[in-house]
């Protein structure tokens, strides 16, 4: 009885940890995309609306998209008005501290938190085109991730099923 | 708040700097910073010095001389790290900045293939004028100015720094609110440099009355007819009219029926008669009244109010 009761655990442990992987790479999918909506809407703002970079931050943190809204409204508050901090420093140290716990590979979280550094374009065509840049790479990325993921999970979940099968029966 | 206004507009780095100068700021007029020589302000008509720790000296020898680096940085802040987005106010030499106040750019021009100024590089001269909302500004000019309970078309004519624009600002906000001499009415502005209302985000960050409609960072031809054909206003009001297209826009928002106010820059009426969009704007009889100001121990003065035709005007 304990056998099969141990037995069962195990299973289930390893489909429920192969879950999880599943789940995290359809995050990072959800988040890839995300963000390069973000980044197009940006691009656009600069192109047609000539905002400035903290206008935009404030009008995405109204849009509620994901969990960055709360992000870029920080960033709105600390570079404008009275607090009046270094725009590029702020963006990088929100955006990292927002995207930590998020399934994003290291190179994706960095097209995004160092995007403002290279931000001095004098004409909305180079500042609009840069941020595309980012977008295109982001969205590429997103694409790929969403042809994969199907077969993934499904390899994973298999996987992780026959390792708790195999470690069951060399446990008990 | 007044104070609080003046340090936003340096980058939070930097602010300790600036506290005794923000402190000055109802008499402030002007900031003057030039890459590696004193760092300069206007109390008063008067030039004083800041030093490194940011107190106020009168000797340049001890004043603070910021870098390059740091002109780009206070540039890179007031242009809220956008600076594509003032590419056009750069081009012209200025960028009017939250709260209404101007800050004139030099440093080296880069031209087109025609010559034009098409931007600036190398930006190491600012001078931050600091725009000051005084309420009341207007109330001398006020009993001059009304007939039959509506206001005259009127030219306020100035050199540079003696209050056109704050004077022009409160004739908007008492037209539009309403005075003993008459009822209030709808005001448009063209706001083409965002200096009468300073708006931000679209909304007016000084007084402009409460049937005020401000068309921001628009050109004055363009835009005087535009508010004409889409917010009939009673009366229209411009800064700076600085070309004959302009005044021919004014003759033909006049010609629509709207009364007029505004600025232009001129020491007296026969310097800006000088002028050739000027002599046709006294021609077409666009005005009915002229006002013209100066500075006296910094504080804008009338000096005198003229009539359509010229002639120095009594009470009405």
């Amino acid at each position: 009885m304990y056998k099969a009761v141990g037995f069962l655990c195990i299973v289930i442990g390893c489909a429920g940890w192969g879950h999880s992987l599943a789940a995290r790479e359809k995050e990072r999918v959800r988040h890839l995309g995300a963000l390069s909506r973000i980044l197009f809407r940006m691009q656009s703002d600069i192109s047609y609306g000539k905002h400035t970079m903290p206008e935009i931050c404030l009008m995405l943190a109204e849009l509620n998209i994901e969990c960055y809204s709360e992000c870029f409204r920080r960033i709105y508050e600390r570079t404008v008005g009275a607090n009046g901090m270094d725009f590029p420093k702020v963006w990088e140290e929100e955006l990292q501290k927002c995207m930590e716990p998020y399934p994003l590979r290291e190179d994706e979280k960095r097209t995004v938190t160092e995007l403002a550094k290279s931000l001095h374009f004098r004409d909305e065509g180079g500042q609009a085109g840069r941020i595309g840049q980012a977008g295109r790479f982001l969205e590429d990325r997103c694409r790929k991730a969403e042809e994969t993921c199907e077969n993934k999970s499904k390899m994973i979940h298999s996987v992780s099923i026959l390792t708790g099968l195999l470690l069951a029966i060399l446990l008990l | 708040m007044r104070e609080e206004e003046i340090l936003s507009l340096f980058p939070e780095k930097s602010r300790d700097r600036w506290r005794e100068v923000a402190g000055q700021a109802k008499r402030l007029q002007e900031i003057r910073l030039r890459a590696d020589m004193p760092l300069t302000i206007i109390v008063d008509d008067r030039e004083i010095f800041v030093d490194e720790r940011g107190e106020l000296v009168d000797r340049p020898e001890e004043a603070a001389r910021p870098t390059s680096e740091e002109l780009e940085n206070v540039l890179g802040h007031l242009c809220r790290y956008s600076a594509y987005a003032f590419a056009e106010e750069i081009r012209q030499g200025f960028l009017t900045v939250q709260g209404g106040h101007r800050v004139g750019l030099a440093g080296q021009v880069i031209l087109d293939g025609d010559g034009r100024i098409k931007n600036m590089k190398y930006i190491r001269y600012l001078n931050i004028r600091i725009a000051h909302q005084i309420r009341g500004a207007a109330d001398a000019l006020m009993p001059y100015l009304f007939e039959e309970g509506l206001v005259m078309s009127t030219l306020l004519i100035s050199p540079p720094g003696c209050g056109k624009t704050t004077m022009l600002r409160d004739l908007i906000r008492q037209v539009s609110n309403g005075t003993k001499y008459g009822p209030g009415v709808n005001v448009s502005v063209v706001d083409e440099r965002s200096e009468i209302a300073g708006s931000y985000l679209g909304v007016s960050q000084n007084d402009v009355g409460i049937r005020t409609d401000v068309l921001d960072g628009c050109p004055k031809v363009e835009g005087m007819m535009r508010l004409i054909r889409s917010m009939a206003p009673r009366v229209l009001a411009v800064d700076e009219v600085g070309s004959l297209a302009d005044a021919q826009a004014l003759q033909m928002a006049g010609g629509c029926g709207c009364r007029l106010l505004a600025t232009i820059h001129g020491g007296s009426m026969e310097e800006v008669k000088q002028k050739d969009y000027m002599r046709y704007i006294i021609e077409q009889r666009m005005f009915e009244r002229y006002v013209m100001l100066d500075r006296r121990q910094g504080a804008s003065r009338i000096v005198e109010i003229y009539d359509g035709e010229g002639k120095p005007c009594t009470r009405q």
